[in-house]
């Protein structure tokens, strides 16, 4: 288990406080309802999965709750903010960070450049600081590049902070991908898909991980399919179904839930089952 | 001074110009992304601002033109890179906010087709398909300069300009500024997921890029004394980012060294070769022959430019030695050098 030592201290989980909320989502594209009234609530300081079929509609509510795309009716709160069809980076700025089914690097930096772009309030992306403040932005880069390096150090990724964020490997842009959410010290981390493509060795390493973003605070939302991993890392459960959410609670309790079962366990048992 | 010289500094001047506009470009396209196919119509537009305020007004002159206040080198030359900034903001409030890649890229080759018609045509403008002539050398009267004497004095001028923008520019790309700017190139999605305003980063990249094309422009017409509609045909576009393929999209150095080879060797030195006997003009159309193999060649063999955008590594980004030394090393690597990423082993198969 690592330490992370970039988050604000634990203060403790409380599952009567949600740190996110949507009520009756909407999305269609040409007619094709994706998510079809999706309304759920993450718990503050859990980590909670959303899972469902394939075409469940999880990626899109991920792509609405993040700003990356706008709904077409509903509502969504952070905190009790309504930030509703806001602009992904109005969200991020709230303190919402996520990362991509396909890991989405930003290939031309390197991996520790990957990481300081996320660091917020940065004096030195400002015109009149740049050249009128140069010693406060100095001052606050050093910061942020040891800031940066620890993380990395924690992930893993440390010897790899010089190379072009395009030469990793897939299980490596996953690592990067979470590490690069960690340096913007966000409160909600949105997950989609961390452990799709990887090895059991880093499957268990991410799962580490995110319990230890847990231990500090962060509230997590991850889309999963990986049965076991959601059994033992998630406190909460929401099944969304052709859009819809069909059901919310533990994951010991949704394995008695007829609906569910039939919708998504049954299929992800069988298929375990059979090959 | 002798002809030779007086080539010379013909030739020094364009380098540097194509310098400063490469760098304008190379903000614009290198850093941030922005596929700009107008880019010649924000030259000119600094170019016939600049000649048009350093003109006396226009009654009696025999020319037809706006401004005409005959502002002294180098305030209409500021104004001028500011007139392009005002074109940028509308660009960019019109295109930049829906279109992204291709589709804005075919938004301002059309803008640039109508900057240029309106231009050719609108004689009240800049005096339509004339153009601006007889534009004041800056200096001359009070130097008492000679048509001789201004070429390199006004390279030399155009060699400081060029020096005080490369630092200027250098401080932009070298702060976290310039690696937002870059991170939007990159992914445009992650960028904003990570809180960076793409719109309002995209804009203020546009602004610096026009400035330094209306600069660029404005030296033109201040060293040649005229500018017309001949002079930035929407083509000439793409010798700018001829000059940003060959010299290394995302280095301002390769910026310099693309402008020596495009621009001075291969547009400018035909020029001043003797002609072939029974074929006078032949060897100035071969530029454009040049460049497209040039570009072809580069593109195939050396897609990063003559010199490739640097790697930004730990150190030279602030992270004290002792941070970095000894710290989290896989096993043979170096401190502060790139390692070789680790090849995925048999359990790890489907990662990569």
């Amino acid at each position: 288990m690592t330490t992370d030592r970039t988050t604000t201290p634990a203060t403790g989980p409380d599952e009567t406080r949600f740190a996110l909320s949507c009520d009756g989502i909407t999305k269609a594209f040409q007619g094709v309802r994706a998510v079809n009234g999706a309304t759920f609530d993450v718990p503050e300081g859990l980590v909670t999965a959303l899972i469902g079929p394939n075409g469940a509609g999880k990626t899109t509510v991920v792509n609405i709750l993040s700003g990356s795309m706008t709904c077409d009716s509903g509502t969504e709160h952070i905190g009790g903010t309504d930030v509703t069809n806001w602009p992904s980076y109005r969200i991020a700025r709230l303190g919402l960070m996520r990362t991509f089914q396909l890991s989405r690097e930003l290939g031309g930096l390197t991996v520790l450049e990957n990481l300081l772009v996320a660091a917020p309030d940065q004096a030195g992306e400002s015109m009149v600081n740049v050249f009128f403040r140069p010693s406060a932005v100095r001052r606050q880069e050093r910061e942020n590049v040891a800031r940066a390096l620890d993380i990395l150090e924690t992930y893993g990724l440390f010897h790899l902070r010089d190379n072009r964020a395009s030469d990793l490997s897939g299980g490596q842009k996953k690592l990067l991908e979470i590490s690069r959410a960690v340096m913007a010290s966000p409160k909600v981390l949105l997950l989609d898909e961390p452990m799709a493509g990887v090895n059991p060795a880093l499957i268990e390493r991410i799962g580490g991980y995110i319990l230890d973003l847990k231990a500090a605070g962060v509230t997590v939302l991850m889309i999963e399919h990986n049965l076991s991993v959601v059994e033992r890392i998630c406190d909460h459960v929401i099944v969304l179904a052709e859009g819809q959410t069909l059901a919310t609670g533990k994951l010991s309790d949704l394995r008695e839930n007829e609906e569910v079962v039939q919708a998504y366990l049954g299929e992800v048992i069988d298929a375990s089952t059979h090959g | 001074m002798s002809n030779i010289w007086y080539y010379v500094f013909t030739l020094v001047f364009f380098l540097f110009d194509y310098f400063i506009l490469a760098m304008g470009l190379n903000i614009q396209y290198g850093e941030t992304g922005i596929l700009n196919f107008a880019y010649i119509g924000f030259v000119a537009v600094g170019s016939y601002v600049t000649g048009a305020l350093a003109l006396p007004s226009s009654v009696g002159t025999g020319q037809h033109y706006i401004l005409g206040l005959g502002l002294p080198f180098p305030v209409n030359l500021i104004l001028g890179g500011l007139a392009s900034c005002g074109l940028a903001v509308v660009v960019a409030l019109i295109s930049l906010r829906r279109l992204r890649t291709d589709y804005l890229a075919m938004v301002l080759i059309s803008l640039s087709l109508v900057l240029y018609d309106i231009c050719n045509n609108f004689v009240p403008l800049f005096n339509g398909a004339d153009g601006l002539y007889n534009v004041p050398e800056p200096f001359a009267g009070v130097l008492k300069l000679t048509t001789n004497s201004f070429i390199p004095f006004f390279a030399a001028v155009t060699g400081v300009i060029a020096a005080l923008l490369w630092w200027v520019m250098s401080r932009i790309t070298r702060s976290p500024q310039g690696r937002t700017f870059r991170a939007i190139r990159d992914d445009e999605v992650v960028a904003a997921a990570l809180g960076k305003d793409v719109f309002r980063n995209q804009l203020k990249s546009m602004l610096i890029g026009s400035f330094y094309a209306g600069v660029g422009g404005g030296l033109i017409i201040q060293f040649s004394g005229s500018f017309n509609p001949t002079a930035w045909l929407p083509g000439e576009t793409f010798v700018v980012f001829a000059v940003l393929i060959v010299g290394g999209v995302g280095n301002n150095v390769g910026m310099l060294v693309g402008s020596l080879v495009v621009e001075t060797l291969l547009i400018h030195l035909p020029a001043f070769l003797p002609a072939i006997p029974g074929h006078p003009g032949l060897i100035e159309y071969f530029d454009s022959v040049l460049i497209g193999i040039l570009l072809m060649a580069m593109l195939w063999f050396r897609p990063q430019g003559i010199v490739p955008e640097r790697v930004r590594r730990a150190l030279s980004l602030g992270a004290p030695a002792n941070l970095v030394a000894g710290r989290g090393e896989a096993p043979g690597s170096a401190p502060g050098r790139p390692v070789p990423v680790e090849i995925a082993t048999a359990d790890a198969q489907g990662e990569k």
